[in-house]
């Protein structure tokens, strides 16, 4: 099996040079054809062999920059000068070696052959490192955008840890010292706690779906107010006291998405409407669109959120900021992995402060 | 009741299997639990259980497997537990015989409504009763089955053959989750294409017709991935 593989993974690879091969002799003959008709028909209207030769270094030139390696150039050059020898000096239709400056001429072409493959293959190469540093680069950088979302994860997820830990041990310890309200009180702690955690792997799981980071997510036609009602009814669910105003499009509207995903991010930004504005003002949740996009708009009524946090709120970067309050955790990491869902269906997520409140919104091709 | 309910539950996780026992035993449901596929399997053969609960990751074997072989013998509704994401276990486990699913995590309401209504329906189905005969009836929505006659708070509702098809469907099973492809095929036939944009379209109709708002449905849920389910029967 192994043996057979290896010999056929051999014989590709050979069929690949042999394609190249092929093309590049393709090249070469081409340009030479031209070379020579031009050639000729330049020759029949002015007789001039000095042009003709410069047509010729023209078409090397072009062969050498083309093909890949010194051969095609080499023998382009050779066949070039026979070609000029035979056709355009006299005596024509046949060679002659010796008259004066003949050698020159053919080693002035070989020359030429020369330098431009070797240029060109230097720059071949050098197009191929470029290529390959900045592939490492991108690799690189997602390398560091995965690293800070662990580090970011295994802070934000330890807190919400610490205290069912805290309140379920003291719970079972403390049971006869407890009356019944401090009991009720602990264990909605931990149920609270829990479903804080419970979003934070949601989120989680959400980014695994997106493989390789950019643009590969699997989409289907979906209809956007479906979409939308289910984040709501999950909201709902969630936070049933939680004030909501939805509106969609009269017409059906469905686009290309993973719905999974969509919804994750729609939760995410009513979620946080909800939780961080700090309004009793119903959450405006609607959707316009134009001839090739959609829009999401989550609006709230709330505090706002300062300038110099605006422009920064989706690098993921926000929790590390001094506001180490309890309050915005996790919130951080939830906006980037709406970014990073939103980018991979080709969309754009923004933020802008309106009058009275915040608006957070997503835009999708609508093809 | 006279004679408990029997549930299996046959779940590997032991404290989700514990929280479930105690809640529905709470309930007064008699509760037997298995933690793997094969005890589970002998164990419904010989207490003919009346419900049973299956998680999907189990260690000795795969979940569709063990609907295949319970659907060999018998159609003791089945309530898959499947994870948030897995929307295509889930459609498989609903296609193969399954009777409806329950996400993890869930809540006590959650699981009681789910028992609750899959019980109702094998109960319809044993005792011969046909739902058919008895309109749909759940908040102000009325639709009669016999006479092709839906009415929303009194309000008769003009819907095209097709659409009434889904409806009725949909109510006949409410409360139950319907897949894409179950529902084309019991409304275009089973050789229709199983492409699903013409049922979108059909639902987006229905909405806009029942519905105050569509974005925020009443009667009729989307389950992302997977199919419809429509409010519960409040009359039956």
């Amino acid at each position: 099996m192994t043996v057979f593989h290896r010999f056929f993974s051999k014989d590709a690879s050979l069929y690949k040079t042999y394609k190249g091969q092929f093309a590049d002799a393709f090249i070469t003959f081409f340009l030479l054809f031209l070379a020579t008709l031009l050639s000729l028909v330049y020759w029949d209207i002015s007789q001039n062999a000095g042009n003709v030769a410069l047509l010729y270094v023209l078409a090397l030139v072009l062969i050498a920059r083309k093909t890949s390696g010194y051969f095609w150039s080499i023998f382009a050059s050779l066949v070039g000068g026979i070609c000029v020898n035979f056709l355009f000096v006299y005596p024509y239709y046949s060679l002659h070696f010796t008259f004066s400056g003949y050698p020159v001429t053919l080693l002035g072409m070989l020359a030429i052959a020369l330098t431009t493959s070797t240029a060109s293959t230097s720059m071949k190469r050098q197009m191929q490192m470029l290529a390959d540093r900045e592939k490492l680069l991108i690799e690189a950088e997602k390398e560091k955008m995965r690293a800070n979302l662990l580090r970011a994860i295994s802070h934000d997820l330890r807190t919400p840890l610490t205290s069912i830990i805290g309140a379920s041990t003291s719970y079972l310890t403390n049971n006869h010292i407890l009356n019944a309200e401090q009991k009720n009180e602990l264990v909605s702690h931990i149920y609270e706690d829990s479903n804080w955690l419970l979003n934070m792997v949601e989120n989680l799981l959400s980014v695994t779906r997106i493989q390789d980071g950019v643009a590969n997510v699997s989409k289907s036609y979906e209809s956007i107010e479906e979409v939308i009602s289910e984040a709501v009814i999950r909201l709902k669910k969630r936070l049933p006291d939680a004030q909501l105003s939805v509106q969609v499009p009269d017409e059906l509207i469905m686009i290309p998405m993973d719905a999974i995903l969509i919804e994750q991010v729609l939760f995410n930004l009513v979620e946080n409407a909800v939780l961080h504005s700090k309004s009793d003002f119903p959450i405006f949740c609607y959707v316009d669109q134009t001839e090739d996009f959609v829009t999401f708009h989550v609006r709230d009524y709330g505090i706002g959120i300062s300038p110099d946090r605006l422009s920064t709120i989706f690098d993921g970067t926000a929790y590390t900021g001094n506001s180490s309050s309890d309050s915005s955790r996790g919130m951080g990491i939830g906006l980037s992995i709406c970014k990073t869902i939103i980018t991979a269906h080709k969309g754009k997520i923004n933020v802008k402060s309106h009058d009275k409140g915040t608006e957070f919104y997503f835009i999708l091709p609508k093809a | 009741m006279s004679a408990k309910t029997t549930i299996i539950i046959i779940e590997d996780e032991k404290n989700i299997c514990n929280f479930m026992a105690t809640t529905l035993t709470a309930q007064g449901y008699k509760i037997i639990t298995a933690a793997n596929a094969k005890s589970g399997l002998s164990l419904i053969t010989s207490c003919c259980p009346d419900l049973i609960l299956l998680d999907m990751g189990l260690p000795d074997m795969d979940g569709i497997d063990v609907i295949n072989e319970i659907r060999g013998w018998s159609s003791i509704p089945i309530i898959v537990i499947s994870a948030r994401t897995q929307e295509h276990e889930k459609v498989l486990a609903l296609d193969t015989g399954a009777d409806d699913y329950i996400t993890k995590p869930f809540g006590p309401s959650e699981l009681f409504a789910r028992i609750r209504t899959a019980l109702r329906h094998s109960n319809r189905l044993n005792t011969g009763a046909r739902l058919t005969l008895r309109p749909y009836e759940a908040d102000g929505l009325v639709i009669d089955f016999e006479k092709h006659l839906i009415t929303l708070r009194g309000n008769e509702i003009h819907l095209t053959q097709v659409e009434f098809k889904i409806i009725s469907l949909l109510a006949q099973n409410s409360g139950r989750v319907m897949t894409y492809d179950t529902i084309i095929s019991n409304v275009w036939g089973p050789y229709a294409d199983d492409n699903n944009r013409i049922l979108r379209v059909n639902m987006a109709n229905i909405r806009r017709k029942l519905e105050k708002n569509p974005a925020e449905p009443h009667y009729i849920f989307t389950e992302i991935g997977i199919g419809y389910r429509m409010l519960e029967d409040k009359a039956g």
